[in-house]
Parts: C-alpha cells; sequence; structure tokens
C-alpha cells in the first residue's frame, strides 16, 4: 500500500499540471508555460510558507501564482492573439530568471538548501493526493458530462460553433486557462512543499513540458491522462531501483520513455480520441 | 490600432524576458576600490548556477574571498559549451588578470585562447594541459569521500550503504569510486550502491532515488546531487538511516541525520592563487588541493559523536593522519 501511495505521491505535481493543461488543450489553447508556472509556484509557496509556517497559505500561493501567470498569458495569446508557444515561452523563461534572481537575493548567491514545513500526511497519504485523483474524476465528468464542457470542447474543435451558440470561446478559453495555471501553480507548490520541502534553482526540472507529453499520452483524457503520470511515477521508481541493484541499463534509455510513449499515440492515433482540431490556432471573433 | 497594442505588449515582454534570462553578470564589484591605475580583475566560470549549494557556490565563495581579500574586481558568469572560449577572450579583453574555469572542461579551451592573451592567466578545476599562462588546480574530494566510505562500512548493520549522484560527471564518478574503496578496504564484504538521478536541481526525484536505495537496504547514504541534496536528507529522516554531507559541511542541515562532512576548504586556495597572479610570480602547472595543504577536510558532526563508537572514531582520525601525510594514496580518476 505505502508503495502505491509513494508512486502516487511522486506522481501528483506532474498529475496536476497534466489535467489542467488537458483542459486547456481541449479548449484550442497549447500552453508550454505550465513548466515555468509550476517552478513560479514552487518557489512562491515556499517563501509563503516560510513567513507564515503553514503549507497550507503556501498551497493557496501557489494556485494564485499559477492563476496570475494564467491571466498574463491569456491576456496576450488569447486577447491579443500572440502566438501561444511564443507565450508560453516567455512565461518560462520569465520563471526561471525571476525565482532565480529572487532566490538569490533571499537566500545569498551561493545558495541554501532550505528546509520548510510539509503538507502533513497520514501514513503517506495527503490532502493534495486526493484533491489530485478526485479533479481526474470530476475534470473528466465537466468536460464529457455537461453542457459547459460540451462548449468549451467546440471552442478547441471548431470556436466558430461555440460562439454560434452563444458562447464566448474568449471566456472559455480564458477559463480554462486559468484552471491550467491554478493546477499547475498547485503542482508546483506540492513539488517544493508535499515532497521535497524544500526549493532549489529549477527544482521542477522539465515536469512542465512531461506533463504536455502526459497530455497526449493520455489522449486527452483526465482520467487516461493521470494513469498515465502514475505510470510514468511507478517507471521512475522502478529506474532508481534497477540502478540500486546495479542492472546495466543507460538511464536515459528510461528518461526517453515518456516522450517514446507520447510519440507512439501520436503515430498511432486514429481511433478513438485525436488532438482538438483547434488547438493553439487563435481565435478572432472579427475577421 | 490593436496590432500597434500587440506589438508595443510584445516588446515589453521581450524586453522583461531578456532583462530576466540574460546571464547574470554579478558585478560585485560594484563600488572600484581606490586603488592602482589598472586595478586586479579576476573573473570566474562556472558551470551551472552558483546558488547551487556545491560544486559552483564552493567556487563563488573562493571569488568572493579573493575580493576580500586581494581587494580584486571580481565578476562571474555561467559558460558552458560554446560559451566558454567567448567569455574567456572578452574576460581577457577586459583587462582580467585571473580567469578561472571551474571543471574540467575550461582546461582545453584555456590552451587556445591563453596564446592571444599572455598577460592574462587561465586556470582550471582538474584538467591535464598548460603552458606559461594556463594551469590546473585540482580539488582532492576523493580523500573526504574515502574516509567517509571507511565510516559508512565500520558502522553499516545492514552491510549496504548508497551513494546518490546528481549529473552523471567524471569528477563525481571520481569522488564515488573513493567512497567505494574506502569502505571495500575496510569490510572487504560491504555492498555499496550508487543510483544517479541526472540533476543537481531536482529535490524530489533525489529524495526518490535515496527511497530506493533504503529499500535496498543501504542505511547509510553519501550524495553528490548539490542544490538537490536536501531531497537525499530528507528521505534519510523519514526512514531513519543516516546520510553524509558532501562539499560543504552539512553537519547542521535541519534534517538532523548528516553524520559527517566530506568538506572542500575553497577559500584559501584560491587566494592563495590569486596573490601568486597578482605578485606576477605564477607559472602555469597542476597542483593537487588535498588534506594535506588544508583544502580537504573530513569533518565529523559534533551532535552525532554519541552515537559513533570509539573505536570508529579513532579508526577515522587514524586514517585521516595517513592520508594527510601521504602513507595512504586515496584513488582519483584523471579526467
Amino acid at each position: 500500500m505505502s508503495a502505491v501511495l509513494a508512486v502516487l505521491m511522486y506522481a501528483t505535481p506532474l498529475a496536476l499540471a497534466a489535467l489542467g493543461e488537458t483542459v486547456v488543450q481541449k479548449a484550442g489553447v497549447i500552453h508550454i508555460g505550465i513548466e515555468g508556472t509550476m517552478l513560479a509556484g514552487a518557489f512562491f509557496a515556499m517563501l509563503a510558507t516560510l513567513a507564515t509556517g503553514s503549507p497550507w497559505v503556501g498551497l493557496g500561493v501557489g494556485v494564485l501564482v499559477g492563476v496570475t501567470l494564467a491571466l498574463v498569458s491569456g491576456a496576450f495569446a488569447l486577447t491579443l492573439t500572440v502566438d501561444q508557444v511564443v507565450v508560453g515561452t516567455a512565461v518560462n523563461l520569465l520563471a526561471l530568471g525571476l525565482t532565480r534572481t529572487l532566490f538569490a537575493m533571499r537566500f545569498g548567491a551561493s545558495g541554501e538548501l532550505l528546509s520548510v514545513q510539509k503538507v502533513p500526511s497520514w501514513q503517506g497519504l495527503d490532502a493534495v493526493m486526493v484533491v489530485a485523483v478526485l479533479l481526474a474524476v470530476a475534470t473528466h465528468g465537466v468536460l464529457f458530462r455537461t453542457s459547459w464542457g460540451l462548449a468549451l470542447r467546440a471552442a478547441g474543435e471548431y470556436p466558430q460553433a461555440a460562439e454560434a451558440a452563444g458562447f464566448s470561446v474568449l471566456r472559455l478559453r480564458f477559463a480554462a486557462l486559468v484552471f491550467g495555471g491554478a493546477m499547475a501553480g498547485l503542482g508546483g507548490a506540492y513539488l517544493s512543499l508535499g515532497i521535497a520541502g524544500s526549493f532549489a534553482d529549477n527544482m521542477t526540472a522539465g515536469r512542465g513540458f512531461l506533463a504536455i507529453a502526459m497530455v497526449t499520452f493520455g489522449r486527452w483524457k483526465p482520467v487516461p491522462v493521470l494513469g498515465a503520470c502514475l505510470l510514468l511515477g511507478w517507471l521512475d521508481g522502478l529506474q532508481f531501483t534497477f540502478q540500486a541493484k546495479g542492472v546495466q541499463l543507460p538511464f536515459q534509455l528510461f528518461l526517453a520513455l515518456p516522450y517514446v510513449a507520447a510519440l507512439l499515440v501520436l503515430a498511432g492515433m486514429g481511433r478513438g480520441a485525436h488532438a482538438p482540431a483547434a488547438l493553439a490556432i487563435p481565435f478572432r471573433r472579427t475577421r | 490600432m490593436i496590432k500597434l497594442n500587440t506589438f508595443a505588449l510584445a516588446v515589453a515582454a521581450l524586453a522583461l524576458v531578456v532583462g530576466c534570462s540574460a546571464p547574470k553578470e554579478e558585478s560585485a564589484s560594484g563600488e572600484p576600490k581606490p586603488s592602482e591605475a589598472a586595478p586586479f580583475k579576476v573573473a570566474l566560470l562556472t558551470p551551472g548556477p552558483v546558488s547551487d549549494a556545491g560544486w559552483s557556490a564552493m567556487a563563488y565563495r573562493g571569488l568572493k574571498a579573493i575580493e576580500a581579500d586581494t581587494g580584486a574586481q571580481v565578476n562571474n558568469q555561467e559558460a558552458g559549451g560554446t560559451q566558454i572560449k567567448d567569455a574567456m577572450r572578452s574576460y581577457a579583453r577586459q583587462g582580467y588578470k585571473l580567469v578561472f574555469g571551474h571543471g574540467f572542461e575550461y582546461n582545453e579551451p584555456a590552451i587556445e585562447v591563453a596564446k592571444d592573451f599572455p598577460d592574462t592567466v587561465f586556470v582550471s578545476s582538474s584538467g591535464g594541459q598548460t603552458a606559461d599562462n594556463v594551469g590546473a588546480f585540482r580539488f582532492y574530494l576523493e580523500q573526504g569521500f574515502y574516509l567517509a566510505g571507511v565510516m559508512a562500512a565500520k558502522m553499516s548493520k545492514s552491510g549496504v550503504v548508497g551513494m546518490v549522484g546528481g549529473d552523471d560527471v567524471p569528477s563525481i564518478r571520481s569522488t564515488f569510486k573513493a567512497f567505494r574503496a574506502g569502505a571495500i578496504d575496510t569490510n572487504p564484504a560491504i555492498q555499496v550502491k550508487e543510483v544517479f538521478t541526472n540533476s543537481g536541481q531536482d529535490i524530489a526525484k533525489a529524495k526518490q532515488a535515496t527511497e530506493k536505495l533504503i529499500e535496498e537496504g543501504a542505511d547509510f547514504v553519501i550524495h553528490q546531487a548539490n542544490a538537490a541534496a536536501q531531497g537525499v536528507f530528507d528521505a534519510c529522516a523519514e526512514k531513519n538511516v543516516y546520510a553524509f554531507g558532501a562539499n560543504a559541511d552539512q553537519n547542521d542541515n535541519p534534517s538532523g541525520r548528516v553524520i559527517a562532512s566530506a568538506v572542500i576548504l575553497a577559500e584559501p586556495a584560491f587566494v592563495a592563487l590569486a596573490k601568486k597572479v597578482k605578485e606576477g610570480g605564477y607559472k602555469g602547472g597542476i597542483e593537487l588541493m588535498g588534506m594535506d595543504i588544508g583544502a580537504i577536510d573530513f569533518v565529523v558532526n559534533p551532535a552525532m559523536k554519541t552515537v559513533i563508537p570509539p573505536d570508529v572514531l579513532t579508526l577515522v582520525a587514524e586514517i585521516q593522519a595517513q592520508i594527510k601525510d601521504g602513507r595512504r594514496t586515496v584513488p582519483k580518476d584523471e579526467f
């Protein structure tokens, strides 16, 4: 049981970010800024926890940071229809530079091994892990069982139809982006407060990009996306066990696995789920 | 109208991004010292951010010591791969007298660049090539790791000890070999296991890797994980096993599980080098910085002395003395 919970714990930051990104992409937006969003969430959550002594405040701050960055991204990518990949890259660079600078200002240029109050857990299970699982089911339900979910998916498949049906594509996409930002911020905050109890420069180490691969791997469906993240968390642990046992396998092989899996899904697509047709295409109401 | 707005905002965003991501040229030299006409200037190039609480941070402390001790103007930046030669040239052109590259990968570019700048001395951490104004010094951290291996093997109840590495690089591999040698020399039946996470920044991975080592039986864990080391210590605290600090003295880590640290004391070495260069007495060469000159130390955590059997302390002290006066040679790789 504890082994299962450990897999869930290590997969939770990735799963939260990937679930958020699933909704974002379903609405027709590709947001690659979640890597930076996670990092900023991790950093400010750590700062808030240090200041208040409460990891719950830290998690809240992580969510707020995620929402803020999503609103900024949305202003550029949705309102001003700037290329979404460019906006996402800007967010990533901004977060990396900002957290590094502030970290050095606050804790000294040579860094410090921080130790902050962690999210309390019971027998290896904590509230955020439960929330991650519940949210996977909930977003799945909302996306595929409600009319609002239908409208959101329409915004990602054929936005003109959603607009004609009386929905504002801009508003739908903004809502999705904000949800995605909140989830990535929470995921980052959980990384520093739930798992590490610490912060280091660039500690997200590519999890945001991995989350995007997981969305593809899980075929844009929240519950399979969660499954993909759990599989990856399990593989990670297995990889370390192999190394510890002295099994001579290059670990780069394991690092490449999730991307290979995502590629295979892309290559083998056809039946069942497919990428949202209007993904990454800006929507302008007036032509 | 909208187009204009878009453009303005995009430019603003770009400026913001560029401003934040440009390599930090820390002008620690803020106020120029009221000294000679041409101030003595020292530059440091590191492979990673100096905030890594490990490898690069150690060199940065050395640079700050040079600044404090010799009144030099100092500057540092991250430079890897193809950036190395450019960075070296631009420092040399600006009149820097000493350019230090913190890694073996700076040795070869130094040889090439140094030909064009005979007035600048280029020194790298490790590396095998020298010229009149090019040299290397190498920290013999293996000596500290060897002693950690001795202590771990002597005290381990499970007969298994472990090592967690961040980036898989030759310098880290070499210290791990020394830890293994120390353990096996002490107890030939000991099992030494190692895991690499491929990142010196990913705390979660370091923690997960450490947990897996502990699951495989390790009850003593040493690390080379730089800024991610807190993950190693955290896992050791949760599973109640002992950890060793590395690079810096990490004995007072809040985890309370660090039993001893293998330490590099870079400051004296850096200051001595800078003084030599300043006085114009530098001759290219390769220097080994070890326990004999006080550049490496193995520091037992005073708060842990109650849990360490006296015979272990005696053995470690004895071998430390042997290493210091050269009676025992610790294995190290050349890279």
